[in-house]
C-alpha cells in the first residue's frame, strides 16, 4: 500500500495541492461573503419594517434548500436570469455563501437579541450616540458570543465545498476524483483526501471550542450554546 | 431579464415529468428513512459508550464522534462507495460490490451518527445522576435504570436537536445523486439534459425542496411543542 | 433470623476521593429496630458514610455487612482485595436498604403511584395489580393517596419527599437510610416529613438518619453518633450525647446547632 501511496498520491501531489489551493480560495471568499450577507440580512430583518419580509424569506430559503440544489441553481439559472456569475468559481462561491448566510443571519440575530437590554440603557444614560453604542458596546459583545458559531460555519463551508467539484471547479475533490477515474485505484487517494479534510476541520472545531470556552470564562458572557 | 425570469418558473414542465420527479423524491425519502435509522442506532451505541466508566470504550466513542463530525459527507459517501468494497473484498478474499443505494445509506448514516451521538450524549448527561442513584438504591440494575428512568427523560430532551439533525440529513440526501442513485436531483439532471432547459428545472427543484423542508420543520416543531405542553419534555 | 445479630456491621471503613481521605476508619454495629442519628459538620463524611452502606460510594477499604452479607468488593488496608458481591448481589442487597435523598430524586416522567411501584415491578417482578395495591397502602401511610395520579412536579417539596419515603418503604426494606432528608425543604415543610420519620421509628424500623435536625436526633433516636473529620468522635444514647458529651468539639457543635 505504501508504494501505491507513492504512485498515486505523491506522484500527483502537484495536482492535489492545486486542488487544495482552489478549495482554500473558494472557502475563504465564500465565508467572507456569507458573513457580510448574513449581517445585512440580520440587520434588515431586525430594523427595517416592511423589507424585513424579504429578509425573512431570503433566510428561510437559504436554510431550507440543500447546498447541492443551490449550487446547481446558481450555476445554471443565475447567468441566464441575472447575468452573473460568469464563472463556475463565482457560482461556487456565491452558492456556498448563500447557504451559510442564512444560518449566520439567525446566529447574529440570536446574539443581538440575547444581549441584556441594560447594556444599551446604560450607554444611553451616559449619553452615547446610537452608532457608538452599536459599535463599541453591542457589536463587540455579540461578536464574542457568536464567535464559536461563526467559526463553526466556516467548517460548514469547507464541508460543503466538497460538492463544488460537480460544477467543474478544480478543487481538492475534483483533482482526487480525476486521479481515481484515471487509475481506478481509489484507496490511497480518497483516504488521504478524507484525512486531509478531517485534519483541517478538526483544527477548526478545536479553535471554535477554544473560543467558546475562553470567551465564556474570560468575559463571563453566557453563550447561547 | 424578465423574459428569463418568466422562463425560470415553469410549473407545466414539472407537471409533465411529475412521475419521474416524484419517483425520484421517493428515493430521497427512502434513503432518508434508512440512513436515519442507521444513524440513530449508531448514535445511541456511541453516545452511551461515550459515558462509559471504561476509558478505552469512552475514548473510542469520542474519537468516532470527532472523526465523523469533522469529515465532509460527500467525501465519506465517495469513500464508502469506492473504497469500502475493495477493503471488504480484500478481507474476505472475494470481489465485493456495493450498490449505490446501500453505499448511500451507509455513508449518510455513518456521517450523521457522529452528530447524533453528541446529541444523545448531551441528552443523557442532562439527566441528573440522582435519578440513577435513586433507582440503584431500590435495587434496580444499571441497565434497568438506564432503560426505565434515564432514557425516557433523556430522549425528550434530545428531540429538538435531533430534529434539526434529521432535517439536515434529509437535505443531504440530494448528494446521493452524485453516486448515481436515481433520486430527484438525478431525475432533474436527466430531464434538464433531455429538455435542454436547465433553468426552470433547477429553480423548481430549489423551490420544491424549500417548501418540503419548511413544511417538515414546521410539522416537527408543532409536534415537539405539543409533547412539551403535555409535560413530557 | 438471629435477632441479636446487628443488622449492619461496619469494620474500619475508609473512603478516599483521590488524595482526600473522607472516612478514616469507622467501625460500628447497628442493631435491628434501632434509630441511629448521625450528626456532624459539613464535610465530616456523614453522607459519604451512608452512601457506602448501599454501595453508591465504593469504599476504599474496610468491610460492610448488611444482614450478614458483605456488600461490594473492598480492599483491605494491606492492599488485598476481598472478593465481595457481584453486581447482581449488590442490587439485591440494596433492595433490603431503602434510601431517601436530600434532593428527593423522584422520577418526573412517572406519576406518584408510578414512582412508588416501579421498583416493585422491575426488581421484585411483582405483577402490576399487586404492586398497585401495595403502593397504595404506602401512599396512605404517608398521607398522599389522593395525589397518586399526579406528576411529581405538581407537588410541594414536603409532599415529594413523603412520596420518596413511600417509594423506599414499598420495597419493605430492613433498614431505611435518610440522607439529610429535610435539608432541601422550606422550614414549614420539614414538619410533615419528620412526622413520617417519627412514625416509622415508633413502628420499629431500623433507621440511619443523617440530619441537621437536632430536635429529631435528640427526641426520636435511640443512638447518636457525632462524626468529625471522618471518624466517630462521640457515640452514645441521645441523652448522653446531647446531655453530657465527652468530646468538646461535639459539645460546641451541638450548642451552635441548637441555638
Amino acid at each position: 500500500m505504501i508504494e501505491n501511496f507513492n504512485r498515486f498520491v505523491l506522484a500527483n501531489i502537484g495536482a492535489l495541492l492545486d486542488g487544495l489551493w482552489v478549495t482554500t480560495y473558494v472557502c475563504f471568499w465564500a465565508f467572507l461573503l456569507a458573513v457580510v450577507l448574513g449581517l445585512i440580512a440580520c440587520l434588515i430583518r431586525m430594523r427595517l419594517p416592511y423589507v424585513r419580509v424579504v429578509a425573512i424569506a431570503y433566510i428561510e430559503f437559504c436554510r431550507a434548500t440543500p447546498i447541492l440544489v443551490q449550487l446547481l441553481w446558481v450555476n445554471y439559472v443565475w447567468p441566464e436570469v441575472f447575468g452573473f456569475p460568469q464563472t463556475v468559481t463565482g457560482a461556487g462561491i456565491i452558492a456556498l455563501a448563500l447557504q451559510s448566510s442564512g444560518y449566520l443571519a439567525e446566529t447574529f440575530r440570536a446574539g443581538f437579541e440575547g444581549l441584556p437590554k441594560g447594556q444599551r440603557e446604560a450607554a444611553l444614560a451616559v449619553g452615547m450616540s446610537r452608532w457608538r453604542i452599536v459599535s463599541r458596546i453591542e457589536a463587540p459583545q455579540v461578536a464574542l458570543v457568536v464567535a464559536p458559531l461563526v467559526i463553526n460555519q466556516l467548517a460548514v463551508v469547507v464541508k460543503s465545498s466538497t460538492l463544488v467539484s460537480i460544477i467543474a471547479i478544480s478543487d481538492l475533490m475534483y483533482q482526487g476524483l480525476k486521479i481515481v477515474n484515471q487509475w481506478y485505484e481509489p484507496i490511497e487517494v480518497l483516504t488521504t483526501i478524507a484525512l486531509a479534510y478531517f485534519v483541517f476541520l478538526f483544527a477548526i472545531s478545536r479553535i471554535a471550542n477554544y473560543a467558546y470556552v475562553h470567551f465564556q470564562t474570560k468575559f463571563g458572557i453566557a453563550s447561547s450554546q | 431579464m424578465f423574459a428569463a425570469l418568466h422562463n425560470a418558473f415553469d410549473p407545466a414542465l414539472f407537471w409533465e415529468y411529475r412521475v419521474a420527479l416524484l419517483t425520484g423524491l421517493l428515493q430521497n425519502i427512502i434513503i432518508f428513512v434508512e440512513s436515519a435509522v442507521l444513524a440513530i442506532l449508531l448514535a445511541f451505541v456511541v453516545g452511551i459508550a461515550s459515558l462509559s466508566r471504561h476509558g478505552a470504550v469512552r475514548w473510542t466513542a469520542i474519537a468516532y464522534a470527532e472523526f465523523f463530525r469533522n469529515t465532509p459527507e460527500y467525501v465519506l459517501l465517495v469513500w464508502v462507495y469506492f473504497v469500502l468494497p475493495l477493503i471488504i473484498g480484500t478481507a474476505l478474499g472475494t470481489k465485493v460490490k456495493l450498490s449505490p443505494h446501500v453505499a448511500a445509506v451507509i455513508g449518510l448514516g455513518v456521517a450523521y451518527s457522529g452528530f447524533l451521538s453528541e446529541t444523545v450524549r448531551a441528552g443523557l448527561r442532562s439527566v441528573s445522576y440522582g435519578q440513577t442513584e435513586s433507582a440503584l438504591s431500590l435495587g434496580m440494575s444499571g441497565f434497568t435504570a438506564l432503560r426505565r428512568i434515564v432514557l425516557p427523560q433523556a430522549v425528550r430532551r434530545m428531540l429538538p436537536e435531533a430534529v434539526n439533525q434529521l432535517v439536515s440529513l434529509f437535505k443531504s440526501t440530494t448528494i446521493v445523486s452524485l453516486i448515481a442513485v436515481q433520486d430527484i436531483m438525478y431525475q432533474v439532471s436527466m430531464i434538464s439534459v433531455a429538455e435542454m432547459r436547465p433553468v426552470p428545472l433547477y429553480t423548481g427543484a430549489a423551490l420544491l425542496y424549500c417548501v418540503v423542508v419548511i413544511l417538515a420543520t414546521q410539522l416537527f416543531q408543532r409536534l415537539t411543542e405539543r409533547w412539551r405542553r403535555r409535560g413530557w419534555a | 433470623m438471629d435477632g441479636d445479630r446487628p443488622i449492619i456491621q461496619v469494620r474500619d471503613l475508609r473512603k478516599s476521593f483521590g488524595s482526600v481521605e473522607v472516612l478514616r476508619g469507622i467501625t460500628i454495629d447497628v442493631s435491628p429496630g434501632s434509630v441511629l442519628s448521625i450528626i456532624g459538620a459539613s464535610g465530616s463524611g456523614k453522607s459519604t458514610f451512608l452512601r457506602c452502606l448501599n454501595y453508591l460510594e465504593r469504599p476504599t477499604s474496610g468491610e460492610i455487612l448488611v444482614d450478614g452479607e458483605a456488600i461490594g468488593p473492598s480492599t483491605a488496608p494491606n492492599g488485598q482485595r476481598t472478593s465481595g458481591a457481584s453486581p447482581r448481589d449488590i442490587a439485591r442487597i440494596r433492595s433490603k436498604l431503602g434510601m431517601v435523598f436530600q434532593q428527593f430524586n423522584l422520577w418526573p416522567h412517572m406519576t406518584v403511584l408510578g414512582n412508588v411501584i416501579e421498583a416493585l415491578i422491575q426488581v421484585k417482578r411483582m405483577p402490576r395489580s399487586e404492586a398497585v395495591d401495595l403502593g397504595r397502602r404506602f401512599l396512605v401511610k404517608v398521607n398522599l393517596l389522593d395525589k397518586k395520579d399526579e406528576y411529581p412536579a405538581k407537588l410541594s417539596g414536603g409532599q415529594q419527599q413523603r412520596v420518596a419515603i413511600a417509594r423506599a418503604l414499598a420495597m419493605q426494606p430492613k433498614v431505611m437510610l435518610f440522607d439529610e432528608a429535610t435539608s432541601s425543604l422550606d422550614p414549614e415543610l420539614t414538619g410533615e416529613v419528620l412526622e413520617v420519620m417519627r412514625d416509622l421509628a415508633r413502628e420499629g424500623m431500623t433507621m440511619l438518619v443523617v440530619t441537621h435536625e437536632m430536635g429529631f436526633a435528640r427526641d426520636a433516636s435511640d443512638r447518636v453518633i457525632f462524626l468529625h473529620d471522618g471518624k466517630v468522635e462521640e457515640d452514645g444514647t441521645a441523652a448522653q450525647v446531647f446531655g453530657a458529651p465527652s468530646s468538646e468539639r461535639c459539645q460546641r457543635f451541638i450548642s451552635s446547632a441548637l441555638s
